[in-house]
């Protein structure tokens, strides 16, 4: 999937996130290309998170740089609501927008932001539920829905802005048990539709599945990666070894 | 015995309020009251909006600190000192030298102040939506701006209403005090019929009715948005 000739997609230097005296992330260097579905997994607390939202500025980062695009997105002069709108985020807690119809949840960006026709973005926003299987719920509201099918609907809903990238933030670590296979399943078309992808999981069977890579963050930075067959069953790093075998 | 106190009662009642239509007392002052407490009202949610927007972007992103700071002491102060004291000043104080219509000061002074009061409001519903709604709108590529007004406020709104109208309540008998100012709202318009009459206990039981009809109407409408408002909430 990693095209050599091509520049990466996102591309992290030396990137930093203190809050306050913690260093959280200590200068990570690392490059997501198009289409590659990255995992990143390591204990709770190490910056997993952290790491995530630093990639479209959820949270601000202290030093280095984000080349996505070609543009640094940590450049002050850039208009870093623009880049999000080809970067699309998946957050544990849904987060959908609970006044809004699941419709509306789904149009009102493309809408706003695109400047699409209502007719347009309805209708891209039905195809994609469709392929989610839930387009008879178009016009409910996201309260009235299961968590899972709350999470899928906020997958569409980061789709339907045709982002260049999905981030994903342990998309399924706020489901009851039996709605998590539904939502690692749309996260598996999309992969296999080669949308790349950054998810932070805890899902190891998913990352063994579905990655292109594993990456195992821990003290501040990554400790090792590699494709996932090797990294499960040939970690080398002590704490890789120790964490997986917390988890495994 | 039981007669007599009827025939005392009807003098009474057309001692104060149908000799020389002194009834109409109190319907001008309760225009007054209303007027006051409608354009107080409307002005205090201005600034009360205002000011809840500048304290939620300086929480939120550390910018406008110098306006913070001036809102912080216009909290601290209005809500510091008694409304009386404040109608006083800015009537006698601030305007003691220019010749100014007496309501209009009046909607000015209590306008302030339950700006300060309507700007905690704004403010504690903007704090009861959670975190990740402006995280969810933001990372679809909204501006600040446009998230809080297209996903904060319409939620925050919703859920300060019924406060809101509490604050009107307040905020219409409050306005009783508009009398230190000699303006003829209704309290003032009881207390004149007193002085004519010499009858304290007529006109200022009416005066305390009218007070607690309109405030019990208030507060039926109250009870009817808040379960109108908990029915369409699809949650
Ligand atoms: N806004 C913040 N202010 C201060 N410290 C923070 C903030 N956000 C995160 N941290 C700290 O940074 C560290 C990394 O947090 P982060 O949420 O990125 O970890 P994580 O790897 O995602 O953990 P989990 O698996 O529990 O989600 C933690 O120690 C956390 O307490
Ligand atoms: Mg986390």
């Amino acid at each position: 999937m990693t095209n050599a000739n091509e520049s990466p997609l996102i591309s992290v230097r030396n990137l930093e996130k203190h809050f306050g005296d913690m260093k959280v992330l200590k200068g990570i260097t690392v490059d997501i290309n198009k289409g590659d579905v990255v995992c990143v997994i390591g204990p709770s607390g190490s910056g997993k998170s952290t790491f995530l939202r630093c990639l479209n500025r959820l949270d601000e980062p202290t030093g280095g740089e984000i080349i996505f695009d070609g543009v640094n997105i940590l450049d002050p002069a850039t208009d870093i609501d623009l880049h999000r709108q080809k970067m699309g985020m998946v957050f544990q807690q849904f987060n959908l927008f609970p006044h809004m119809s699941i419709m509306k949840n789904l149009t009102i960006a493309p809408m706003t932001l695109q400047k699409k026709s209502k007719e347009e973005a309805e209708g891209y926003a039905y195809e994609l539920l469709e392929r989610v299987g839930l387009k008879n719920r178009a016009l409910d509201y996201p309260l009235q829905l299961s968590g899972g099918q709350q999470q899928r609907i906020a997958i569409v809903r980061a789709l339907c802005m045709k982002p260049e990238v999905m981030l994903f933030d342990e998309p399924t670590s706020a489901l009851d048990p039996e709605m998590v296979g539904e939502v690692l399943e749309v996260m598996k078309e999309l992969a296999d539709e080669h949308m790349t992808m950054v998810v932070v999981t805890h899902e190891m069977g998913f990352a063994r599945e579905v990655a292109s890579r594993v990456m195992f963050l821990d003290g501040g930075d990554f400790l090792e990666e590699n494709e996932p067959k090797e990294f499960f069953a040939n970690p080398q790093n002590d704490r890789l070894k120790e964490f997986l075998g917390k988890v495994l | 015995m039981f007669e007599q106190y009827i025939s005392i009662f009807q003098q009474e009642f057309i001692n104060n309020f149908i000799k020389e239509d002194r009834w109409r007392y109190l319907t001008n002052g309760l225009l007054v009251t209303l007027k006051l407490t409608f354009f107080a009202v409307l002005l205090g949610l201005v600034i009360g909006f205002t000011i809840a927007i500048i304290r939620n972007v300086h929480d939120n992103t550390g910018k406008l600190g110098f306006l913070n700071f001036l809102c912080n002491l216009y909290l601290t102060v209005i809500r510091g000192t008694p409304v009386v004291v404040q109608l006083m000043i800015i009537y006698f104080v601030i305007f003691g030298s220019v010749r100014i219509d007496k309501a209009l000061t009046a909607i000015l002074a209590f306008g302030i102040n339950s700006g300060a009061y309507q700007a905690e409001i704004f403010r504690a519903g903007i704090q009861s939506i959670p975190r990740g709604q402006m995280e969810a709108g933001r990372s679809l590529g909204f501006s600040y701006f446009q998230t809080m007004t297209k996903i904060i406020m319409p939620q925050a709104l919703k859920n300060v209403i019924p406060t809101l109208l509490n604050e009107v309540i307040t905020l219409l008998k409050e306005t009783s005090v508009a009398g230190y100012i000699a303006l003829e709202d209704l309290t003032k318009g009881g207390d004149i019929i007193r002085s004519r009459t010499y009858s304290a206990f007529m006109p200022l039981i009416a005066v305390a009715l009218i007070y607690l009809i309109m405030v019990l109407i208030l507060e039926r409408i109250v009870k009817l948005i808040e379960r109108r408002l908990s029915k369409n909430d699809k949650r």
